[in-house]
């Protein structure tokens, strides 16, 4: 099973109650998925935010004290703030993504940054998605477009580091969920280690973030990527992707995995069963399930006005 | 006329207060704020009439012999599954699998169905008045798709004796269909079938049925059996 959702603000510079609003769809599909829960949320937040987890277990206070300071060490630190799990830093700016990654991840093996970007934020934790409320205060959290999903492993353990979304390692701001298996996960996780990429858990899904960044860093526009992945993967899934300007879905070949469309003059909301949007929105709204191999992506309008279909 | 309002309760209690409300005698049920909730108005065996005032999520009207259920709003996968008779119409789009192995009555889906519509059917008839997704007819034995819009991939793979009708644009034939002339007598009941619908026959028909090749296994058609599903 799994859930997964999203949300996506049409309106220009629209700023609304995206945390809410994944929260909501999130709450009504814990069902499908009641191991973890998470979102991937998109905001303007004052630098580059960084979120990091800091283990599975215990006291994480001295450890969020050394990878604070490991990251002063190494660029400027405009704010810190430890939040269950995880620590929040908020930098200036950084030169290297990955090299300051691995910097923090040198601390402690369980250490492990979850996400790096202008506008990303991602935030996981086991079990439903009320406790993306109590640890992170998910409803509060205002911006234009985010991913939720919760969890039903089915072939990898279940963990932080296992839940989704999952951070495209190294990419700023790419973030993926995924409902479905990625057959060919072993021959394209092979593939991607013997060009020096490291995979940070057995999960599947993980390779659909990776493999949306290497095509990207290819020079394809995030539809185009997106649109390459329906050949490239296969097995079943219905995922979603999002970056700070974009978001948008792909469907499997075979159409194995639900996943229903919304979309208003105002925002575009997915999940893969329609009663989380019916018990999110209220009003007259059309939904639809979209076909085998369908692509579908929107863009800010601050990003350029482009969309596609 | 009496109403089931779904909200506050759950699936279970529900569709206990259809069945309750139908033993007592009542033939018509409205149904309030459904909100896609799954499940909803199954196993239903008498000719009562059933509104559903919104969209509905999984295996609506699954199970049924009878009733006439109105869905004002859209279905999800499984919409009336299994039905021996009676009669489904939904005013928006249906998920995967709508119509799937019925053996009787009668699906109308006034918006598109996505993938696998009338899948395994076993009698009755399947009317789809926008688009019909992938594999629509896969496997069906028995019964009539009607699609007034267009036909996605893969359309009747694998069909035994079940009969497509498409007035649009077919996409991909599916492994062993084949595209027929419809005959008069054709015409005469797809005709009768859309009436009661207020649906009228379009002027260009395709009648897509099995070509029988997959029916028995022979070694001489083993590039088609390498290809099929």
């Amino acid at each position: 099973m799994c859930g997964i959702v999203g949300f996506f603000d049409k309106r220009p510079d629209g700023v609304g109650p995206v945390g809410k609003i994944v929260l909501s769809l999130l709450t009504t599909l814990g069902r499908r998925g009641p191991d973890s829960a998470g979102a991937a949320l998109y905001a303007d937040p004052e630098g580059l935010v960084v979120r990091v987890k800091l283990g599975e277990r215990g006291d994480l206070g001295p450890r969020a004290a050394e990878v604070s300071e490991r990251a002063r060490q190494l660029t400027r630190v405009l704010a810190t703030d430890v939040q269950g799990h995880y620590l929040r830093l908020v930098l200036e700016a950084l030169r290297e993504v990955r090299a300051f990654e691995l910097a923090l991840e040198t601390v402690h093996p369980e250490v492990e940054v979850v996400s790096v970007g202008h506008r990303l934020e991602i935030v996981k934790e086991l079990g439903s998605p009320a406790n993306l409320e109590t640890t992170f205060g998910l409803s509060a959290f205002t911006g234009s477009h985010g991913i939720g999903h919760t969890r039903l492993s089915t072939e990898s353990r279940v963990d932080l580091s296992h839940s989704q979304p999952f951070w495209a390692h190294g990419t700023l701001d790419l973030a993926i969920v995924h409902n479905g298996h990625i057959t060919n996960y072993h021959k394209l996780r092979r593939r991607y280690e013997q060009r020096g990429i490291r995979f940070y858990t057995d999960n599947d899904s993980e390779v659909i973030g990776i493999y949306l960044a290497d095509r990207m860093a290819q020079g394809l526009p995030f539809d185009e990527a997106l649109r390459a992945s329906v050949r490239d993967l296969d097995g079943s899934f219905s995922y979603l992707a999002a970056t700070a300007e974009a978001f948008g879905y792909a469907k499997d070949p075979f159409c194995l995995k639900p996943l229903i469309v919304t979309e208003s003059e105002e925002f575009v909301a997915l999940a893969n069963e329609e009663v989380a949007i019916r018990t999110t929105f209220e009003g007259t709204l059309e939904t639809w399930e979209p076909s085998n191999r369908q692509v579908q992506a929107w863009f800010l309008p601050r990003g350029g006005g482009r969309q596609a279909a | 006329m009496q109403t089931v309002d779904c909200e506050g309760k759950t699936t279970r209690e529900i569709n206990r207060e259809i069945h309750r409300v139908i033993e007592a005698g009542e033939k018509e049920i409205t149904l309030l704020n459904p909100r896609a909730r799954h499940n909803l108005a199954v196993a239903i065996l008498r000719p009562v009439r059933i509104i559903i005032e919104g969209s509905v999520g999984y295996y609506c009207a699954g199970m049924i012999g009878g009733p006439t259920v109105e869905i004002r709003g859209s279905a999800g996968w499984g919409l009336a599954e299994c039905m021996m008779a009676g009669t489904v119409v939904v005013d928006g789009n249906a998920g995967n699998g709508a119509a799937a192995s019925i053996r009787g009555g009668t699906v109308v889906i006034r918006g598109d169905a996505a993938a696998r519509a009338g899948i395994s059917m076993k009698g009755g008839c399947l009317i789809i008045e926008g688009n019909a997704g992938y594999m629509t007819g896969f496997m069906a034995q028995k019964g009539t798709i009607v699609i007034l819009g267009d036909a996605d991939e893969a359309l009747a793979d694998s069909m035994y004796e079940a009969e497509i009708f498409v007035a649009g644009r077919i996409a991909e034939l599916g492994n062993d269909a084949v595209v027929h002339e419809p005959s008069p007598g054709d015409l005469a009941a797809v005709s009768a079938t859309l009436s009661r619908f207020d649906l009228s026959v379009p002027r260009t028909l395709q009648k897509v049925v099995a070509g029988r090749k997959l029916w028995n296994f022979d070694k001489k058609d083993f590039e088609l059996w390498k290809e099929a599903l």
